[in-house]
């Protein structure tokens, strides 16, 4: 392979190069370690986690995420790294890491290292440079806070057997939900040499549990369990396919997190979809509302969606949606129902439903005491009752709860949107996200023909596709895209990078930042 | 029976003192009240005791507390006190009232329905949370003499739960944490127990003139900053999401959010 770096590259140029390639990789999670200080360097780890900071786009920057190199001899479609693009590259040294790791460290910047690479000459040879970093920095700087490394699909397993030893976590990405999508996207890529890393990882952890039950100082082998990712909206898979590869993950590979990333044309790929609409990220955020519904609140898949219903509704969260396809459960008894059940209620959490069950011992809880635990009564309103009467008469009514749930701006402090409905259904209706679960997106997308009378706040990025009808003085703050034919006709107040493409008339005033 | 109010020190000590002296009254504690520091809105028909903090008496309500209570309510009770909360001091007092006379102990925190209880929750639940975010972005610069120097403003004091975290964390560093609204120092020599030290605002002020940082400080303050930078995916731009995540108060002391004049794009 040809280099075309200069040797006397700085590392403040290699770093905007490196860490730039880097994120896409959505992972950065620093929890699932729980390690004290041994006293003979620095560093340890916090079960939870810790986001030192967040970026631009709102998400956490825990781990310093870097490419050792972006150099790749392979050429996945959707990688802004691939061989055939012409990209400006660089690689560090093992040193030039551990001195960044050990300095942003010290300083509280990061939780530890994210090490990931292109693949340089072959998997072996890069895997070997992970591995020989990591140890470096394990042993001669005693680093003791988190590492998270990649498995190169196609190393030797004794490498990566090495690297499990070194690190808190692995990951090994499936990058597309199915075996031929990842054939069409990454040619070089095969879903075998991708799940036997992952295999083989997971027979680690397991060995190495029954190795620390034995001997108490045996070494770790990725103590905080592995993960994966996968790309979606590139291809046209379903929800329902997404979903379920990623529960026969959880299930059958034991994986700790799966995590889904809304697909960025960086190649401006013409075959693939087009980046104007930007990454859908009302979807990839259905699909982690999804996930936390399958690991933390009792759900299957298969509750979730069929294969007649394949996709996720894009209106309401797939709590609220179960829920109301399940009105015959509801209303639930808060005083009485089991914790499972508990779950099941839309604006009950993991926190809410403990706190219910243990605070109810000392007497029937009444809707006050309901809010004063945290439970967001606006959206549990319609399936619960304290004490055998519910908060307000309210109908048991898919059509009519779907409304007043959507009608909720969790954006604003409770303020309701008004938008009407054209006298349809759901369908229509512009979408929010459920405050209580992964808050990642906040944005609103309102993919039909809406008509909004009243005066409106758009606070989050919205995407506006269908043709909408503005009428009321609006306010927009946040980025958005309006690509119908909209009128707005009262008067108009819009802060963010606005873009209306479609042909959009303005009838009031229009003020623009 | 008229209300008495127990007026005490913002302190742990000044609280569990006053509640120690609300015991002593043996008056039964329906109308009596801790109240943390003096009051500009006396009332007519109520009694003032004013309450010294104490040693002797703090180490026994802790003592009784941890032994009562167990170590969870005991903690929550301390993150309450620590908090920022005007009410804070009768909140504390009435949940102790809660767990040890009316008997609830391990469980107290749990009878959310007893609104001094809730309260103390809520209190504790503020300070935890300041805790937390204190933990991700407390940020340390490396002085001449490299010793790592971090200047905090929290609104609750969570000086005494941080500290320990670091002291772990960073056990060979010697290193200084300075709570701007306080005037507090929370000090950790390599390898050493950390303790605090309070009273030397002005000395505090003097060394912010005279502080210089090591050689290669500057460097990787422009290094993360970039990487912070970098790191951001532009086509998902939200910095909604990105302020709900980390308030704005916090980033007056956050290296990647410091304007640099060098700063070339
Ligand atoms: S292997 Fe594929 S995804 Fe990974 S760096 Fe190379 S081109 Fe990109």
């Amino acid at each position: 392979m040809e280099v075309k770096i200069a040797p006397q590259m700085s590392l403040m140029d290699k770093l905007k190069i490196l860490a730039d390639a880097a994120k896409y990789d959505v992972s950065c999670s620093s929890s699932g370690s729980s390690r004290k200080n041994d006293g003979t360097g620095i560093g340890n780890t916090v079960a939870a986690g810790l986001c030192h900071s967040f970026g631009a786009d709102g998400r956490c920057i825990s781990l310093l995420k870097i490419l050792f190199t972006n150099e790749c001899i392979y050429d996945c479609r959707y990688c802004i790294n691939r061989r055939s693009n012409d990209v400006p590259r660089a690689s560090f040294t093992p040193d030039e890491v551990c001195e960044l790791t050990m300095e942003f460290y010290r300083r509280n910047y990061i939780e530890g290292l994210f090490l990931s690479s292109g693949i340089l000459y072959s998997p072996n040879y890069t895997m070997e440079l992970i591995c020989e970093t990591v140890h470096k920095l394990r042993t001669v700087h005693r680093f003791q806070g988190y590492v998270h490394v990649k498995a190169i699909p196609g190393a030797d397993p004794l490498l990566i057997q090495r690297a499990g030893y070194l690190a808190d976590r692995m990951s090994v990405n499936l990058e597309m939900a199915t075996a031929e999508g990842l054939r069409e996207m990454a040619p070089n890529k095969h879903r075998k040499t991708i799940l036997k890393p992952m295999r083989q990882i997971q027979n680690g952890i397991v060995e190495n549990k029954n190795e620390l039950t034995l001997y108490k100082h045996a070494p770790h082998f990725c103590e905080a369990g592995q993960s994966t990712q996968m790309v979606v909206g590139a291809l046209p898979e379903s929800d329902y396919q997404v979903m379920s590869v990623a529960e026969s993950l959880y299930e059958k590979f034991s994986l700790k997190r799966v995590y889904y990333s809304a697909f960025v044309n960086v190649n401006e790929d013409k075959q693939l979809p087009s980046i104007t609409a930007g990454p859908p990220l009302l979807r990839e955020h259905r699909l982690y509302q999804a996930d936390w519904l399958l690991r933390f609140y009792g759900f299957k898949v298969d509750e979730l969606l069929t294969k007649e219903r394949p996709n996720f509704n894009m209106a309401i969260d797939p709590k609220a949606d179960w829920a109301v396809r399940h009105l015959e459960v509801f209303p639930v008894e808060i005083n009485r129902a089991d914790y499972r059940l508990l779950l099941r209620v839309p604006g009950i959490g993991v926190k809410s439903a403990r706190r219910i069950i243990t605070a109810r011992r000392f007497g029937n809880l009444t809707f006050e005491d309901l809010k004063k635990m945290g439970i967001v009564l606006k959206r549990a309103l319609y399936f619960i009752t304290c004490s055998g009467r519910m908060m307000y008469p309210t109908k048991l009514d898919e059509t009519y709860i779907v409304q007043n749930l959507t009608y909720q701006n969790q954006m604003g402090k409770g303020e309701r949107l008004p938008f009407l409905m054209d006298g349809t259904p759901y369908r229509q209706m512009s979408l929010f996200d459920e405050g209580q679960m992964l808050d990642d997106t906040r944005n609103f997308v309102n993919v039909c023909s809406s008509k909004t009378t009243g005066d409106s706040r758009i606070t989050g990025n919205s995407v506006i596709t269908g043709d909408s009808k503005i009428t009321g003085n609006s306010v927009i703050t946040g980025d958005s895209k309006i690509t119908g034919n909209s009128v707005i006709t009262g008067d108009s107040r819009i802060t963010g990078n606005s873009m209306i493409t479609g042909d959009s008339k303005t009838e009031g005033v229009l003020y623009t930042a | 029976m008229e209300e008495k109010y127990i007026i005490c020190e913002d302190s742990l000590e000044g609280i569990f003192t006053a509640i120690y002296d609300a015991y002593a009254l043996r008056e039964g504690h329906e109308r009596l009240h801790v109240q943390v520091g003096e009051t500009d809105n006396y009332r007519l028909f109520a009694t003032y005791l004013h309450s010294q903090p104490d040693f002797g008496k703090t180490e026994k309500v802790v003592r009784t507390l941890q032994s009562r209570l167990g170590e969870h309510v005991y903690g929550s009770i301390c993150r309450a006190a620590a908090s920022d909360g005007a009410d804070k001091g009768d909140a504390v007092y009435h949940t102790v009232v809660d767990g040890i006379t009316d008997g609830h102990g391990e469980r107290t925190m749990e009878n959310l329905r007893n609104p001094y209880v809730a309260r103390t929750f809520a209190l504790a639940r503020r300070t935890a949370n300041e805790v937390n975010h204190e933990l991700e972005f407390i940020r340390f610069q490396e002085l001449k003499q490299g010793i790592l120097y971090a200047r905090i403003g929290p609104e609750n004091n969570v000086m005494p739960f941080v500290m320990p975290h670091f002291a772990d964390r960073l056990a060979p560093e010697d290193f200084m944490i300075h709570d701007e609204n306080r005037g507090l120092f929370g000090v950790h020599p390599a390898r050493g127990e950390w303790y605090l030290v309070s009273g030397v605002e002005q000395e505090a002020e003097e060394m912010q003139e005279v502080v210089q940082y090591s050689d290669k400080e500057q460097q990787y303050q422009e290094l993360f900053s970039l990487f912070h930078k970098t790191i951001a995916i532009k086509e998902r731009g939200n910095k909604r999401l990105q302020q709900q995540m980390l308030p704005l108060r916090f980033r007056e002391y956050m290296t990647e959010f410091q304007r640099r004049e060098d700063s070339g794009s």
